[in-house]
């Protein structure tokens, strides 16, 4: 083309047979072409020439600024496109535009694609972000509410281990006294001197294996205080059996103390006849409650004492919560006591040395009225909340409870959320009333702070086992006469927490008991321990009684350290 | 000391002596043992206490099936679920064995699981049949001890109603 003479003035070769010399534009855009490119537009044959590296050859290169080949002529060069040299026209290439400019493109696609990804990280970061901002908004909150909470449960515990120190102090001095008295009337009550024979050997067996444990767990200042409180509580105890003790020694030597005549209107005569079996009973329940009493009281605040392990296996047991022993009993005590087998319900008395109180959580009515019932029964102060917003409330308002009973399914706030929220500044011992008792539930229970579980429909029996189980410092001694009752309480399959048979017994062996059971054991100070055989109903219960003491094992032994008191009064 | 007898004792035993009166049969409809620690709650002759608690737990149950009903209509499962729930520890605490255990399916079904809570139902569809077929025959139930209950409370001597 370039060589054709028809088209030399049009467009030829260079000079220099290196370039190609486009003369007159408009012709060569008109005539030349159309015929070897599908457009007749100049420029696009410029660009088509860019593409393929053709380069215009400036004009301004010119010495003169004109073109050698005359104004508006237009010449191309290409390293490689020389006029005698063809084989190096392959050489000349398109430069590959369209993969050079694909490549941008989709470079940029993706660096879209990766700022999207990257704002949307960096969004869901934020929120994160702020989550976790308002999470530590909360928590901080909640730990300054701890702390304050916790600075004035120090407080008050202060206050109330200086003022078990005085109490201490002066229940000794009374004790003292008290002593003196009693060496002048056992000379003169002979029942009494033999009881405190036997009081004494049976004392010098059991109280060192008692006193031993119940001395190990002093860990914190916590601990320590509790420790300071049961003390007060069992020395309470102890007063009120000295008491009993002065009133029946006085009836016994001289006349009858109205005060008790009045009270439980039982016949002081009976005292000689029953003390045995009343103090065999409670040599078993002492080293029951104090176990408990580590295992479960203790614990509370510290929640991560609770082995759940150790309640492993009471769950079998669980499921099962009313057997037979309730209506032994019950059965028992009507026979037993015709008269006053309907009062007993309502007069149970398990023999607290205050009336524990007791907050129950419960959103639904029938089961808060029947809980709150057997409670009242069991001579229970009882608070009632209706859910666990308001449980954290009454705990939060400075109310104080002996024992939580939780629901767990309830509205607004669940029991298991309301006992964690509770245990963030409150060690009350909270107990789980539900139906939902399978292990995982339990030990979820037991992981957020719950104590210990009371399966649902819980019974009577069920419901004192587990007060007399974790309020056993309210308790005074008194109260083991219930355990001897009918020998079948010892095959309650609700051994676990079981210790006392409610019931009508209570009542009735309650006051018998509190006549003639503390005698003996207040003499030396000691209660009175005996062996199981010596219970009533005994034989098969020997075993029984051996592993509550294994798995109770040590209780009151502080407890028994100080009996002291005045009469009352 | 009176002696006791380490010889169990039946719950209807128990009845015949001058305990709570003895319930019209009832078969499994209720737990007697359960439903005899309430009764031995009572003062006195006068079942004043749990007479009002088994008649506010009649209120509580018809109260709670209607809105079962609603619930039913609207198709809202979790709140059947915390229904089933709600009334199952109330007759549960009666000893009202088989509404208890219905209403425990009810739970179930309402929290998209099969009847023993187990196994996830994927279908509200199916939970809802379920829960429909289950709140009938949980209300035939209810209308039985209802009934039975009702007649014991008849039989005793009225309350001199305060």
């Amino acid at each position: 083309m370039l060589e054709d003479p028809a088209y030399e003035q049009i467009v030829r070769w260079g000079d220099n047979g290196d370039s190609f010399v486009v003369l007159e534009n408009e012709k060569f855009t008109k005539a030349i072409l159309p015929k070897h490119f599908k457009h007749s537009n100049f420029a696009s044959f410029v660009r088509q020439l860019n593409k393929y590296d053709f380069h215009k050859v400036r004009q301004n290169n010119e010495e003169n600024g004109q073109s050698p080949y005359g104004p508006g002529a237009w010449e191309f060069k290409h390293p490689e496109f020389q006029i005698n040299n063809k084989d190096s026209l392959d050489n000349i290439r398109r430069k590959a535009p369209a993969s050079r400019k694909p490549p941008p493109v989709s470079e940029e696609a993706i660096q879209i694609q990766q700022m999207d990804l990257v704002n949307v990280q960096l969004n869901a970061t934020q929120q994160q972000l702020q989550v976790l901002q308002d999470r530590y908004n909360d928590l901080s909150s909640h730990n300054s509410a701890m702390l304050q909470e916790l600075i004035s449960v120090h407080k008050r515990l202060l206050n109330h281990e200086s003022v078990m120190h005085q109490v201490m102090a002066f229940l000794s001095s009374v004790d003292t006294q008290i002593r003196d008295q009693r060496r002048h009337s056992r000379v003169n009550g002979t029942h009494i001197f033999d009881q405190s024979h036997s009081h004494d050997a049976s004392a010098a067996g059991m109280s060192p294996q008692n006193f031993s444990p119940s001395d190990d767990r002093q860990a914190s200042p916590l601990q320590h205080a509790q420790k300071l409180l049961e003390d007060s509580f069992t020395a309470e105890e102890h007063l009120e059996q000295i008491n009993e003790l002065y009133r029946q020694m006085n009836g016994a030597v001289s006349s009858p103390p109205s005060e008790q005549g009045g009270r439980s209107g039982v016949v002081p005569m009976s005292q000689a006849v029953q003390p045995r079996s009343t103090t065999a009973t409670n040599s078993t329940i002492y080293p029951r409650m104090n176990g408990e009493y580590q295992e479960s009281v203790y614990p509370a605040g510290h929640t991560n004492g609770i082995d759940p392990t150790t309640y492993a296996e009471q769950y079998p047991s669980i499921p099962f919560p009313i057997p037979t022993t309730g209506d032994l009993e019950t059965a028992d005590s009507r026979r037993q006591y015709p008269t006053e087998g309907r009062k007993k319900s309502v007069a149970v008395d398990p023999g607290w040395v205050r009336a524990p109180q007791i907050l129950l959580v419960e959103d639904d009515p029938t089961c808060r009225r029947i809980g709150g019932k057997f409670l009242y029964s069991f001579k229970c102060a009882i608070d009632t909340a209706f859910d666990g917003l308001e449980a954290v409330d009454k705990i939060n308002g400075g109310s104080k409870y002996d024992l939580i009973l939780m629901d767990i399914i309830m509205p607004n706030l669940d029991g298991v959320s309301a006992c964690r929220t509770i245990r963030n500044y409150d060690s009350t011992p909270i107990i789980a009333m539900t139906s939902n008792i399978r292990n995982d539930d339990i030990n979820m229970y037991f992981h957020n702070g719950m104590n210990d579980v009371l399966p649902k429909p819980f019974t009577k029996e069920g419901l004192l086992n587990l007060l007399e189980k974790h309020l056993g410092h309210l308790k005074e001694q008194k109260t083991a006469t219930q355990t001897k009752s009918p020998a079948g309480s010892w095959h309650s399959p609700n051994q676990l927490a079981g210790v006392s048979p409610p019931g009508a017994p209570l009542a009735d062996e309650s006051y018998v008991n509190t006549m003639r059971g503390h005698p003996p054991h207040t003499i030396d100070g000691y209660p009175h321990r005996r062996t199981a055989s010596e219970m009533s109903g005994a034989d098969e219960t020997v075993s029984e009684t051996s592993k509550r003491q294994r798995v109770y094992a040590q209780p009151y032994g502080n407890a028994v350290v100080g009996p002291m008191r005045v009469p009352a009064g | 000391m009176t002696e006791t007898t380490t010889r169990p004792i039946e719950p209807s035993e128990e009845k015949s002596e001058d305990g709570p009166p003895a319930l019209p049969e009832c078969g499994d409809s209720i737990d007697s043992t359960i439903f005899e620690q309430i009764l031995e709650m009572d003062d006195e002759e006068e079942r004043e206490f749990s007479r009002s608690i088994v008649y506010g737990f009649f209120e509580q149950a018809v109260a709670t099936f209607k809105k079962m009903d609603d619930g039913l209509a609207s198709g809202d499962l979790s709140q059947l679920s915390s229904l089933g729930h709600f009334l199952k520890g109330s007759s549960a605490t009666l000893g009202l064995t088989k509404v208890k255990d219905s209403c425990e399916k009810i739970q179930h079904y309402g929290a998209k699981k099969d009847d023993t809570g187990t196994r996830d139902e994927p279908s509200d569809d199916v939970c809802l049949r379920r829960i429909r077929d289950a709140l009938a025959l949980v209300r035939e139930e209810y209308n039985e001890v209802e009934k039975v209950l009702k007649r014991f409370y008849d039989s005793q001597p009225q309350p001199s109603q305060n």
